[in-house]
């Protein structure tokens, strides 16, 4: 009851003219960003950070969690017409969506991905509502040691999880932590590792940062990929015909549940939710063969499952505070910029904000819906815009943002050295996300692990004598055990995060 | 960088226009705030900038420097040029045991700052959860007697106003040992106070007034010589026996060191009359924050004052075993 008041105070919230235009904007940017290849969504995310300064933390999260879906959304569109993913959770999507696509179905392909993702985010909206507010409150009596055994937990699945074998992801993660480190000491207040520049008292900002090895460095990798042909489809007929209708609704609903499920563990990144889903239909179809040649469950199961994971993964970042991928690691940046730091306080402490956030999901993934079935063939046409002019707007719009972001010279100067560094740890293979994790992790690690501390008298006992603290670190080292048995399989690694 | 450009654009606008005080205000003017947007600091800030504006004849624009608890604003303030147009906020004792405490590396001392009027004067509060074992301010002392450094208790932040208060307290009750957790700001104090996590909080009265009046949170007392008119039913420490538990957080405006005296006249006529103006009583109260106008000596002898007190407890919480 109390959930339902709430919501509506939100849905109202959200559906002002104002925050309906942000969502809207966001929506719209967000789906551009997915079709412009190159900008996935942590990138497209992260270089638009500074664009929502000057709007109030509801309207800005607003707008940034539309971003967020919306590039999640429209990258199927690039899947679908070149054959190349907009973003990395979109890359299963190529197998079935482009032969559709030659097959002169490609409008039928990019309309079932649309009604999938809808249901998809919607659905998993909706478990949101339910799950997160009992779960915000449980987490509400973790103390500093809890939580600090459960960021653990999660940099051990971040880390276990990253597709690599485990020793360069445990490097990366380690090394987000160092550079955690360099700043204010949180604690005693003196500095470290500031090397007397007063632009690193702060430390080091963590939106340049992500600008730089996300956004700078994608277009960087961009620049050497090849031009791709737009292929020519019908793009007229959206909808499916009755049979493709009955073969596509089971996929939508076995990849919402597959979706929804696999967001709610942190780590698992977008990319494993649709390729287990679109594996699942192809085990479960009576025509397996057609798999590869257009079958729309190829479409349909893994574009719901990517929508569905997509809003189930703000479950942990809302309710405990843990990004679950590089994007939400990138939003949850976004939100602590806005004063507002993601974990079941801000239910408690904020819940016109949060419930305001969470109604506009259901609104962008209408929004999204109506982009995505009248406009599509508007999306389609931004594919013929010259890459080269794209990528200079882009890395301007970069320079411009970070330097916004508190008019600092310095911040542009991180921004463009983590590109180069980004780019540089992409040619060499090493993983990215587990670096981005640390670095906002640790702030919060260090200070739960310092207040657990001081509470104990600086006794270590406390992490093992209490019950659910303990539980977590068996969790935490268990992961990163079965991590070093198990390797994923080579087509599951995030080329792209 | 941006200090060098800033730099140059104030040269430039130094030596085309006559930086005298006749002509002050021939800008908008700055009013750094050194913390972020939202907070108390910032909230005050902005009332007072929005009706003093008007009388000032320029936009007065709060600007936020937040970071470092607030070491980061005051190091961006004493660079500044000392001509009225880019003043801020400083928060005593915060200020001063920045300066005070070696760690911090302050490139700037008490010197640095010329005051120009104070604003906000908010006593420190001890406080407990609603159903704590602790009734009175008795029970805790009594408490932390009995066993020493094994009552947690929670400031807002190292070298906080609420961390010297804890010493001032240990200081006024011999014997009396606290166990010092030291949380990132009120919201923190709450979350770990209802979970049990923390014993009792020492904050503001600003910053608990809502959870005293919904019955969540139990105020033990006041730090201050008269009760708060937000917690009239509230014992001062004074009353129950500790009259050297004196602790507060004031806001007041400052600028760098070389103010012209006329400049210096202008801002505070100016900010005098809209911290008295009905409209900002009224919105400051209802943020339960406390009015404290001081300006000149008054204003320069509180400074001076509170830098004694800071040094002589900052000295203390560097040198006591668990800090």
């Amino acid at each position: 009851m109390d959930t339902l008041q709430h919501l509506l105070t939100g849905l109202a919230a959200a559906a002002s003219l104002q925050n309906l235009s942000f969502a809207l904007i966001g929506c719209i940017l967000g789906t551009l960003i997915g079709v412009l290849p190159g900008l996935g969504p942590a990138a497209g995310t992260a270089i638009l950070i500074p664009l929502t300064f000057t709007l109030d933390p509801i309207g800005a999260l607003i707008m940034l969690s539309a971003i967020y879906y919306g590039a999640m959304y429209g990258g199927t569109i690039t899947s679908v017409l070149i054959n190349v993913p907009g973003e990395a959770a979109s890359v299963v999507t190529c197998f079935d969506g482009y032969q559709m696509a030659k097959q002169g179905r490609g409008g039928t392909a990019l309309g079932i991905a649309a009604i999938g993702s809808f249901v998809g985010g919607i659905a998993a909206t909706l478990a949101l509502i339910v799950v997160a507010p009992p779960l915000a409150r449980v987490a509400l009596s973790f103390g500093p040691p809890e939580f600090f055994a459960l960021m653990l937990v999660g940099l051990a699945l971040i880390t276990g999880l990253s597709g690599q074998s485990l020793l360069p992801a445990l490097v990366m993660a380690v090394l987000g932590l160092l550079v955690a480190l360099v700043g204010i000491d949180p604690v005693r207040g003196a500095p470290r590792f500031t090397f007397g520049v007063p632009s690193l008292y702060d430390g080091v900002g963590f939106i340049p940062v992500v600008m730089g090895l996300f956004g700078v460095a994608e277009i960087l990798l961009t620049i050497e990929k090849p031009y791709r042909q737009v292929i020519k489809t019908n793009l007229s007929s959206l909808l499916p015909s009755r049979p493709e209708w009955r073969r596509a609704l089971g996929a939508i609903g076995r990849g919402t549940g597959i979706g929804f499920f696999l967001g709610l563990i942190p780590g698992v990144g977008s990319i494993i939710p649709t390729f287990v889903a679109y594996v699942f239909e192809k085990r479960i179809s009576k025509t397996p063969e057609q798999f590869g040649q257009g079958a729309i469950e190829g479409v349909a199961a893994p574009e719901t499952a990517n929508n569905a994971y997509a809003n189930a993964a703000m479950i942990p970042l809302l309710t405990l505070g843990i990004p679950s991928s590089p994007t939400i690691a990138v939003l949850m940046g976004a939100f602590i910029i806005n004063g507002l730091t993601p974990g079941p306080f801000l239910f408690k402490e904020r819940p016109d904000l949060v419930w305001a956030v969470i109604a506009s999901f259901m609104i962008g993934n209408v929004l999204l819906l109506v982009l995505n079935l009248p406009f599509v063939g508007l999306w389609a046409r931004l594919l013929h815009l010259p890459y080269q002019y794209v990528c200079v707007g882009t890395l301007l719009f970069c320079v411009i943002g970070a330097y916004s972001l508190q008019q600092s010279v310095f911040d542009v100067g991180v921004m463009i050295a983590c590109g180069i560094i980004g780019y540089g740890l992409r040619k060499v293979d090493l993983p990215i996300a587990p670096l981005v994790l640390g670095l906002i992790l640790g702030p919060f690690i260090e200070k739960s692990l310092r207040t657990s501390l001081e509470m104990s008298g600086g006794d270590f006992s406390i992490f093992f004598t209490r019950p659910l603290c303990l539980g977590l670190l068996v969790i935490a080292a268990a992961v990163l055990a079965a991590s070093m048995l198990r390797l994923p399989p080579p087509q599951l690694r995030e080329s792209n995060p | 960088m941006y200090r060098i450009f800033t730099a140059a654009a104030l040269a430039v606008a130094a030596a085309t226009g006559n930086a005298g005080a006749q002509d002050f205000p021939n800008k908008p003017v700055q009013l750094m705030v050194a913390f972020p947007a939202g907070g108390s600091t910032d909230i005050g800030a902005r009332i007072v900038a929005s009706i003093a504006e008007k009388a000032l004849g320029q936009p007065i624009v709060v600007v936020n420097k937040g970071g470092a608890g607030g070491q980061v604003g005051w190091t961006e303030m004493v660079r500044q040029r000392p001509d009225g147009h880019y003043i801020g906020y400083i928060n005593l004792p915060a200020t001063n045991t920045v300066i005070l405490d070696p760690d911090r590396k302050a490139i700037f001392t008490e010197k640095d700052f010329t005051p120009i009027i104070n604003h906000v004067l908010d006593p420190g509060v001890i406080w407990v959860k609603a159903d704590s074992q602790y009734k009175t301010v008795q029970d805790l002392i009594d408490a932390a007697k009995k066993a020493p450094n094994t009552l947690r208790a929670a400031t807002t932040g190292i070298l906080s106003d609420d961390h010297l208060a804890i010493l001032m307290t240990e200081e006024a009750a011999p014997g009396a040992v606290f166990r010092l957790v030291h949380l990132e700001g009120g919201a923190a104090q709450f979350k770990e106070l209802m979970a049990g996590n923390i014993d009792v909080a020492f904050d503001n009265v600003g910053s608990i007034v809502p959870r005293v009046r919904s019955g969540e949170v139990r105020a033990l007392a006041v730090m201050d010589d008269a009760r708060s008119k937000f917690l009239p039913d509230v014992p001062t420490m004074k009353e129950l026996g500790y009259p050297t538990v004196m602790s507060n957080s004031t806001r007041g405006i400052a600028g760098p060191k070389g103010m012209p005296a006329a400049v210096v006249g202008k801002l505070r006529e100016v900010l005098k009359k809209a911290m008295d103006d009905p409209e900002h009583v009224s919105k400051l109260e209802s943020q339960g924050l406390a009015i404290k106008v001081m300006i000149g000596d008054e204003y320069e002898k509180y400074f001076a004052d509170t830098h004694a007190k800071a040094k002589k407890y900052t000295d203390w919480a560097k040198n006591r075993p668990q800090k």
